[in-house]
C-alpha cells in the first residue's frame, strides 16, 4: 500500500500533521494504537508558559530566551507565531472553539485550584487573565455526589485563596443512581456517556438552578460533551447563570473530544486512520525510510514518499528505556541521553527531571539522525523530540501541533 | 487519653512492631502504659522489610537458637494474627551452581530446630510454584508465609488502647527526665505543633530499633550497635505464590516473598553510620544485585515491571563484652540498664526480628513487671489481636472492596459502615479500597496524613502506585480530618515519598509511569504550584 505521507502514531502531532498535509489534498495515512496524551489533557493548549522558573506573558517573545535544542528555536519565533494561528484555526475547522493567542498567555484553573498559562482554551472552560485573580466575586463549585475524581475541597480551597468566595453545593441526580451504585462507574468518560442524553442534561441544569442561590458563577465539572460540545451549550442555556467547565482527573473528556473530532475531520478529508495497530518495523535503505511493517499488516508493506514519526514519549512508548539505555524502538534513531540510567532522574519528584527533555536528535528540519545521519525522507514531531521539558515549561501541547504543522509545510 | 494524671507504669518508646507488641502486653497485664512514636507506627524497620514470616528455616544451620525461636513464633502468629498472615508456605531451591550437599545438612538442622522440611522433586516444586527457576536441582518445602507487618502493628497499638492504654505517633522523644539515676519520665514533642510535653512513668521501656541507640545515649547510655542496611525491591504483581529461597547459607538478595498484589526481592547487607538511617536510599549496585540474583530464584522477574526499592535499618547488636562488633547477634538482646549502666527504670529491648517481636514483648514486660513487683501471666500467645478473633470469613459472593477490606482489617472489617453509594465507590482500584474504609482509618486508626493512610489501607501501594487513587484519597482525607489545605501537600508529600522508591529503578515501565504521574500532577494539576503557593505563605 502506498501513501505519499505515512504517519506513525495517532495523538496530537500526529493528527494535527495528517489534517495539514490532508487538506492539500495528500493522500495520507496514520497508524495509531489507540490512547494517546489527550486523554490527561487539561482544557487547554500551552504554547510556552514557563521559561527559567517565571510565567510567560507572551511565548513568542519569550522563544528568544529558550536554548537552541528547543523545537521552536529550530522553527524560529516568527514562523512559531505564524504556525500558531494556523494551529488555532485547524481547531476551528475541526470544531473545537477556542480562546486565546499566541502573543498573550491567559490562565487555565487547573483541579487543584491554582492557575496555569495557557495558549488556546476550549471555548467554556474556566480561565482568568491573571494568574492570582479570577473573573468572580463568588462562585459556586458543583459536586456530583459520588463523583470522586474531582478533588473538589482541594479547588475551593485554591479558588477561595485568590479571593473568591466560594460554595460547594452537592447535586444528587436521578440520572446518575445507577453509576453511583457500581463502585467504579463515577468516572469522567462514563458520566459524558450519560450526559449525552437531553433529559439528563436537563435534570442537571434545574438542579444546578435549584442550588447556586447568589454567585456569580457556577463551575461543574467538565464531563460533558465526549463527541462535541452541544450538550455544553444545551446546558449553558438552561442554567440561568454564567457556567464553566473545570477539568477532572483523567480520562479527560475534553481531550477525547479534540482526539475524536481531529480524527473524524481527517477521515472526512479522505485520510486513513490505521487504529489499533502499531508499528512494528522500520525498513531503510542508506538515508532514506522505504517501508513500514505493522503487527497486523505484517504481509503487507505499507510505503510513502515522506514518513513521520510521531511516536510520542515514555508514557506513549515512542522512547523506550532499558537498564542502559535511551533508545527510540522503532528505527533505532539517535537520542540524546546519556548511557548512565542514575542519570535519567533525581530525587525531588516536581523538579525538572532530565528524562522529561529526552528525545530524538533531528537536523533543523525535524529530519531524524540515525547513526549521526539524517534520514531524508523522515520526520520526527511531537513528544518524541527532545531538548524541552512539558511538564515544567508548560509547552507539550504548543510543541505537538507547531512542530506538526512545520513539517507539515515541508512536505512537499 | 486513657490516663488523665499523665503518669504511668510504663513508657514504650518507638511505635514498631516491638514497642507495639511490648505496649500490649503490658496493657493486657493490667499495667498503665503510653506508648510513644516520632512519625507514624512501622515508620522504622517494621516497615521496610520483606513481610516475610520466617519458618526459622534460613537461620537454622547457623543459629538454632534463632530458629527455634521462629518456628514457635510463626505458629503463634498463624493462631493470633490470622489477619495479618497468608500461609503461603515456602520453597529452599537448590540451583546447579548451589551444593546440594548443603541440603542434608540443612534439612537436618531444620528437623532439629523443629522446623518441618520436606525434600521435594524439582519437577514437583515447579508445579507447586510454576515461576520457579526452571533449572533448580533440589527443593525443600517450609512453612515460611507472608505477613503484613503494617496490619500487625495497627492490631497491636489497637489492642493495647482497648486494654487501656495510650498511644502517640507523631511525637518524639527528646530528652529523658532523669532524678537521682532513675528514668522517671521523658519529654515528647509534638511533631506538628512543636508543642513538648513531659510523661512520667517508673518504667521506660527502649524499643526504638536502631534508634534505640540515640535514645539510650539521651541517658548517657552506650549500646553498641552496628546498623545494617537492608535494600529490597517490589515488583508491579505477585509472580509467586510462595516464598522462594536460596538453599545455601543466608546471602545477599535470596528471598522473594508474596505480599497481597505484590512481591518482593531482598534483602542486601550492608553496614551505614548512625548518622544516615534517617534517610535510607537504595543504591545503583544493591539494585544491580537484587535483580541479578533476584532472577536466579524466579526467571520472569527479568521482564516484570519493578514498582519501586526501598531499604530499612536492621538493629544488631554487639554482646557487651565484645566491643570490635564481630560477633554480632541476630538474637533477642534485653538490657536491664539500673543492673548494667545503675540507671534505674530504664530498659532496652532491640535486636530479634519482627518474627519475634511478641517474645521480645513478652520478655521486656516480664522485666517491667518484676521492676513494679507486679505479679501477671503472659498472654499475648494464645489471646488472638483484634481483627483474628475468628476464622476469616468464607467470603467471595461481596463486593470486590468488601472482600479486600476484611483481608486487611479482619473481623474489625465488620466496622466498616458503607451507608451510602459513595461510601462504596473505589479509591484503589489496585488494591481494593473504599471511600467507607478511608473513612473507617481516618477515624480510626490515627491516621495523621497521607503516607499513614496508605500503610493502614495499602492506598496507592498496588500496581498504579498512586496514579489517581492518591489524589482521590488525599481528597477523602482532606474531608473526613477537616485540613484540606494540610490533605492537599499530603498529596505532593506522597507522590515525592513514592518517587523516592521508584528513583532507584527508573527506566523501563517505572520510568514510563513515573512521567505518566509527573503529566497528571505536575501539568494537568499544578500540584506543584499549589504546594509552592503554601509554602510562600509560610
Amino acid at each position: 500500500m502506498k501513501f505519499d505521507t505515512l504517519i506513525v502514531g495517532g495523538g496530537l502531532s500526529g493528527l494535527t500533521c495528517g489534517i495539514a498535509l490532508a487538506k492539500r489534498g495528500k493522500r495520507v495515512a496514520i497508524v495509531a494504537g489507540g490512547q494517546n496524551t489527550l486523554h490527561f489533557y487539561g482544557g487547554s493548549m500551552e504554547l510556552l508558559g514557563n521559561v527559567n522558573g517565571k510565567d510567560v506573558d507572551n511565548p513568542i517573545e519569550a522563544i528568544a530566551q529558550l536554548n537552541e535544542n528547543h523545537p521552536y528555536s529550530k522553527i524560529g519565533a516568527d514562523s512559531v507565531a505564524e504556525l500558531a494561528k494556523k494551529a488555532k484555526a485547524l481547531l476551528a475547522d475541526v470544531g473545537i472553539q477556542t480562546i486565546g493567542d499566541a502573543t498573550h498567555n491567559h490562565y487555565r484553573i487547573t483541579p487543584m485550584g491554582t492557575t496555569k498559562p495557557a495558549w488556546l482554551t476550549i471555548d467554556g472552560m474556566a480561565t482568568s487573565d491573571k494568574a492570582d485573580q479570577l473573573p468572580w466575586n463568588k462562585v459556586s463549585l458543583v459536586y456530583l455526589e459520588g463523583f470522586i475524581d474531582y478533588p473538589i475541597d482541594f479547588a475551593a480551597n485554591g479558588i477561595r485563596q485568590m479571593g473568591v468566595q466560594v460554595e460547594t453545593p452537592t447535586i444528587s441526580l436521578d440520572c446518575l443512581k445507577r453509576a453511583r451504585r457500581s463502585a467504579t462507574e463515577m468516572r469522567p468518560t462514563n458520566l459524558a456517556k450519560i450526559f449525552a442524553s437531553t433529559s439528563a442534561v436537563a435534570q442537571l441544569a434545574q438542579a444546578i438552578n435549584n442550588s447556586c442561590g447568589d454567585a456569580d458563577a457556577v463551575l461543574i465539572p467538565a464531563v460533558l460533551g465526549i463527541d462535541n460540545d452541544d450538550v455544553c451549550n444545551m446546558l449553558k442555556a438552561q442554567v440561568n447563570k454564567p457556567l464553566f467547565f473545570l477539568a477532572t482527573l483523567p480520562p479527560a473528556v475534553t481531550g477525547v473530544r479534540i482526539n475524536a473530532a481531529l480524527r473524524h475531520y481527517f477521515q472526512m478529508l479522505g485520510g486513513r486512520y490505521i487504529l489499533g495497530d502499531t508499528a512494528c518495523k522500520v525498513v531503510t535503505n542508506g538515508d532514506t525510510v522505504t517501508e513500514i511493517r505493522t503487527t497486523k499488516l505484517l504481509d503487507m508493506p505499507l510505503q510513502a514518499d515522506n514518513y513521520v514519526i510521531a511516536t510520542g514519549s515514555f508514557m506513549s512508548r515512542g522512547l523506550v528505556a532499558d537498564f542502559e539505555h535511551v533508545y527510540e524502538p522503532l528505527i533505532g534513531l539517535d537520542t540524546n541521553a546519556p548511557d548512565d540510567h542514575e542519570k535519567w532522574s533525581q530525587y525531588g519528584m516536581m523538579g525538572d527531571q532530565p528524562y522529561m527533555s529526552y528525545g530524538v536528535m533531528t537536523d533543523g528540519n525535524f529530519h531524524p539522525l540515525k547513526d549521526g545521519k539524517t534520514l531524508t525522507n523522515a520526520f520526527a514531531i511531537g513528544q518524541i523530540l527532545g531538548g524541552h521539558n512539558p511538564v515544567v515549561m508548560g509547552d507539550g501541547t504548543g510543541v505537538s501541533m507547531i512542530t506538526a504543522l512545520a513539517v507539515a509545510n515541508q512536505i512537499k | 487519653m486513657n490516663n488523665k494524671n499523665n503518669h504511668y507504669d510504663v513508657i514504650v518508646i518507638g511505635g514498631g512492631i516491638t514497642g507495639a507488641g511490648v505496649a500490649r502486653d503490658c496493657a493486657m497485664r493490667g499495667l498503665s502504659v503510653l506508648l510513644l512514636e516520632r512519625f507514624d507506627y512501622t515508620n522504622g524497620a517494621t516497615g521496610r522489610n520483606h513481610g516475610l514470616m520466617h519458618s526459622g528455616a534460613r537461620y537454622a544451620v547457623t543459629d538454632k537458637e534463632s530458629a527455634t525461636e521462629c518456628i514457635e513464633e510463626n505458629m503463634i502468629l498463624r493462631k493470633i494474627a490470622s489477619h495479618c498472615v497468608e500461609e503461603t508456605d515456602g520453597l529452599f531451591i537448590t540451583l546447579p551452581e548451589d551444593d546440594l550437599g548443603y541440603q542434608k545438612t540443612f534439612v537436618e538442622a531444620c528437623r532439629a530446630a523443629g522446623i518441618r522440611a520436606d525434600i521435594i522433586d524439582p519437577a514437583e516444586a515447579r508445579i507447586m510454584e510454576p515461576s520457579v527457576n526452571p533449572d533448580l536441582i533440589g527443593a525443600v518445602r517450609v512453612p515460611d508465609a507472608s505477613i503484613d507487618p503494617f496490619r500487625l502493628t495497627v492490631a497491636n497499638v489497637v489492642d493495647a488502647q482497648l486494654h487501656g492504654a495510650d498511644s502517640l505517633n507523631y511525637h518524639e522523644v527528646t530528652e529523658l527526665i532523669i532524678s537521682q539515676n532513675r528514668v522517671v519520665g521523658v519529654k515528647a514533642r509534638d511533631m506538628y505543633t512543636g508543642e513538648v510535653k513531659e510523661f512520667y512513668a517508673d518504667v521506660t521501656i527502649n524499643a526504638a530499633g536502631i534508634w534505640g541507640m540515640l535514645i539510650a545515649r539521651l541517658a548517657g547510655i552506650t549500646i553498641n550497635m552496628f546498623p545494617a542496611k537492608g535494600a529490597l525491591l517490589i515488583f508491579g504483581h505477585r509472580v509467586n505464590k510462595m516464598v522462594i529461597n536460596r538453599c545455601r547459607k543466608p546471602a545477599n538478595a535470596d528471598i522473594l516473598v508474596p505480599d497481597d498484589t505484590v512481591c518482593v526481592i531482598g534483602t542486601t547487607s550492608d553496614r551505614v553510620p548512625i548518622e544516615t538511617v534517617d534517610d535510607m536510599r537504595v543504591t545503583d549496585e544493591e539494585v544491580r544485585v537484587l535483580l541479578a540474583e533476584g532472577e536466579k530464584l524466579a526467571p520472569s522477574l527479568a521482564t516484570t515491571r519493578i514498582l519501586r526499592g526501598y531499604a530499612g535499618v536492621r538493629p544488631l547488636v554487639a554482646a557487651d563484652n565484645d566491643p570490635s562488633g564481630r560477633s554480632i547477634s541476630r538474637g533477642i538482646v534485653c538490657l536491664d540498664h539500673e543492673e548494667r549502666d545503675g540507671m534505674a527504670g530504664f530498659i532496652t529491648i532491640v535486636g530479634g526480628k519482627m518474627m519475634t517481636y511478641r517474645l521480645m514483648a513478652q520478655i521486656a514486660t516480664d522485666m517491667a513487671c518484676s521492676k513494679l513487683g507486679k505479679n501477671a501471666v503472659c498472654e499475648t500467645a494464645t489471646t488472638p489481636l483484634p481483627g483474628s478473633e475468628q476464622q476469616k470469613p468464607a467470603s467471595g459472593k461481596q463486593a470486590f472492596a468488601i472482600n479486600a477490606a476484611e483481608g486487611r482489617h479482619g473481623t474489625f472489617a465488620s466496622k466498616i459502615k458503607y451507608e451510602s453509594d459513595t461510601d462504596r465507590a473505589m479509591v484503589c482500584e489496585c488494591e481494593g479500597v473504599s471511600v467507607a474504609e478511608i473513612r473507617y482509618a481516618v477515624e480510626n486508626q490515627h491516621v495523621p496524613n497521607l503516607v499513614s493512610l496508605r500503610r493502614r489501607t495499602r492506598v496507592g501501594m498496588g500496581t498504579c502506585q498512586g496514579k489517581l487513587c492518591a489524589c482521590r484519597a488525599a481528597s477523602l482525607l482532606g474531608r473526613f480530618s477537616g485540613n484540606i489545605a494540610k490533605a492537599q501537600c499530603d498529596l505532593a508529600q506522597f507522590l515525592d515519598e513514592r518517587w523516592k522508591g521508584v528513583k532507584p529503578v527508573a527506566w523501563g515501565s517505572a520510568l514510563r509511569e513515573a512521567q505518566l504521574t509527573a503529566t497528571i500532577y505536575q501539568g494537568l494539576c499544578g500540584l506543584d504550584k499549589a504546594i509552592a503557593r503554601k509554602e510562600d505563605e509560610k
